[in-house]
């Protein structure tokens, strides 16, 4: 390649660099800011001093410590146990032998993909709140849990496929049963894949707004991006407080995608679309 | 072996329970709703109303059903053409390895990580009309003399959401054509090389031909997606200024959280399925793909 050629290549990597972060940086200069400098002009693109106190009034102005804890403790639990159910059901859907079934199957998890959710959202309320199980927490995480298992699943099993059956066929001659190799050959050989679906699952939990917003009215129970949704009705949105609420929302998934990124990508690729 | 099979499909239990108790299930109670007097306000009074839901939506004088539609195949294309093309761009930047390369993707794949709520409020700030960094920039700049009220004036809104689908959808593409841009052999280069094949040859002989399954299925699930996908505008713009960032995920949106109409919003949701059912059918047809896991 002529060194021309490399340049322009570097240039245009760089420019896709700086679009993809520009957002990122001015919500986190905006939060850094005090107050009277975010409505001043000209527009300072580094605070002439850093500023942590919209951070102060996010936490003691709105109870954003019970909103985080909450999202934190649902999205946790959801990933986890969503993490759990589809290492079965995926291993299942890998190993079963039949194939019209098998694909029955796939097709049904695939057919979730495309319903839009709000459909699904009067029934859902009406049947959960015959059972009194509205406004609460538990609820929500299983219905999150719902939310990302099919893909989940498709994710898990596209992991397990790429593991030979002849290394369970092995153990199992050498007296292992089906349980038994799975947790000792099969499960700890697909740790990035659970990892990924961990992170996906995680990601795409902590992110939900309109379940939330359905399913939740008690301001102790709020999560964060119904917090966040809170703010804007509530007598116009004061950015300083609102850009500290949102780089607070996107920390998690910003740590968990720099480690689980490398998975993410494989589980996405493989998982979604045979190419 | 018997023995084994059936284990497995009590693995399977688990998850399916889920999806029919909560998804299965009420989808089908969803299809029902459709036609339903359905509104939370009044719920002792729900009854069948055959298709007046529809009726309903399509007559509303608030919301302009056609213009609405069109709306929503503007955002779906504009912002897929956009999308696919920087998407695919960046993953041929991408494909031979450099220093560094780890760290490049997870920064710039960084946007797919936030929801598409808070990428509308940080866009709604980017384009804010007074305060706005982009109003900033392009004025330094010298492109424009006066602020531009990005998301209050409804010439500039629709691209406003536009953009920031863009925004976010990029990664999507990225990483799905990457992986497929790595499965292309080399050998196949090297014969198009001895032919005396250009690189833009290479492209659209060698390259676009060998990953077209790969772009067949994105660009569909990516369709589907979009449709489905009101985060960003709800966060930007809430529909307006006068409907002119609506579409109907968002109208949906509306009827179920500001009118509490079910029914409607049910009805809403019904046309979205079956328009993304037919479709998949003729895109699948018209590309004759059987590759598609749909």
């Amino acid at each position: 390649m002529t060194s021309f050629k490399k340049i322009l290549k570097i240039i245009a990597l760089a420019l896709y660099l700086i679009a993809a972060l520009l957002p990122f940086y001015w919500i986190t200069i905006t939060s850094l800011k005090d107050s009277k400098e975010i409505y001043s002009f000209p527009l300072k693109y580094w605070p002439s001093k850093i500023s942590f106190n919209s951070y102060k009034q996010l936490f003691s102005f709105a109870n954003f410590g019970i909103y985080f804890r909450n999202s934190a403790i649902v999205s946790l639990i959801a990933a986890f146990a969503a993490m759990i159910i589809s290492m079965f059901s995926g291993y299942a859907l890998s190993r079963l032998k039949m194939k019209r079934f098998k694909n029955r199957i796939l097709l049904a998890l695939y057919f979730t993909q495309m319903i839009p959710g709000f459909i699904i959202m009067a029934p859902l309320f009406t049947m959960l709140s015959q059972f009194q199980m509205t406004d609460k927490l538990s609820t929500l995480t299983i219905l999150y849990i719902t939310m990302v298992i099919a893909f989940s699943t498709i994710m898990a099993k596209s992991f397990f496929d790429r593991i030979p059956i002849s290394l369970e066929e092995a153990s199992m001659i050498d007296g292992c049963n089906i349980v038994q190799s799975l947790f000792k050959i099969v499960f700890p050989l697909t740790l990035p894949g659970l990892a990924a679906i961990f992170s996906f699952a995680f990601v795409n939990i902590w992110n939900e707004l309109f379940l939330a917003t359905m399913f939740i009215f008690s301001d102790d129970k709020m999560t964060i991006p119904v917090a966040l949704n809170s703010f804007i009705s509530k007598a116009g949105i004061s950015w300083d407080i609102m850009s500290a609420g949102l780089v607070v929302s996107l920390l998690p998934t910003m740590i968990i995608f720099a480690f689980a990124q490398k998975y993410i990508i494989a589980g996405l690729t493989e998982g979604a679309v045979k190419g | 072996m018997r023995n084994s099979q059936r284990k497995l499909f009590i693995m399977i239990i688990p998850a399916f329970v889920l999806l029919i108790l909560f998804v299965y299930f009420p989808i089908v109670k969803g299809g029902v709703v459709a036609f339903q007097n359905y509104n939370l306000f009044d719920l002792t009074n729900v009854h069948f109303i055959g298709l007046d839901n529809f009726k309903a939506v399509i007559t509303d004088r608030n919301f302009n059903f056609w213009r609405i539609c069109l709306n929503t195949v503007l955002w779906i294309f504009v912002s897929l053409f956009f999308q696919f093309v920087l998407g695919f761009g960046l993953a041929l930047l991408m494909r031979k390895p450099f220093k560094g390369r780890g760290i490049y993707s997870a920064l710039v794949f960084y946007p797919w990580a936030v929801s598409g709520f808070a990428i509308g409020l940080v866009w709604a700030w980017m384009f804010n009309g007074q305060f706005g960094m982009i109003n900033d920039l392009l004025m330094r700049l010298g492109i424009i003399n006066n602020n531009i009220g990005f998301l209050s004036d409804p010439k500039f809104a629709m691209m406003s959401v536009i953009i920031a689908n863009v925004w976010y959808g990029v990664p999507f593409f990225a990483i799905m054509l990457l992986a497929a841009l790595q499965s292309v052999p080399k050998e196949l280069y090297e014969a198009a090389e001895i032919d005396g094949a250009t690189k833009l040859r290479q492209l659209f002989d060698v390259t676009i031909p060998y990953i077209k399954p790969t772009i067949i299925s994105t660009t569909l699930l990516r369709t589907m997606w979009i449709m489905n996908f009101p985060e960003i505008i709800y966060g930007m713009t809430g529909g307006g200024p006068a409907n002119s960032t609506n579409i109907l995920a968002t109208l949906m949106i509306n009827k179920i959280y500001k009118f509490y109409d079910y029914g409607q919003g049910a009805a809403i949701g019904f046309i979205i399925m079956s328009v993304l059912f037919v479709y998949a059918f003729f895109y699948l047809r018209l590309t004759s793909s059987k590759e598609v896991v749909l």
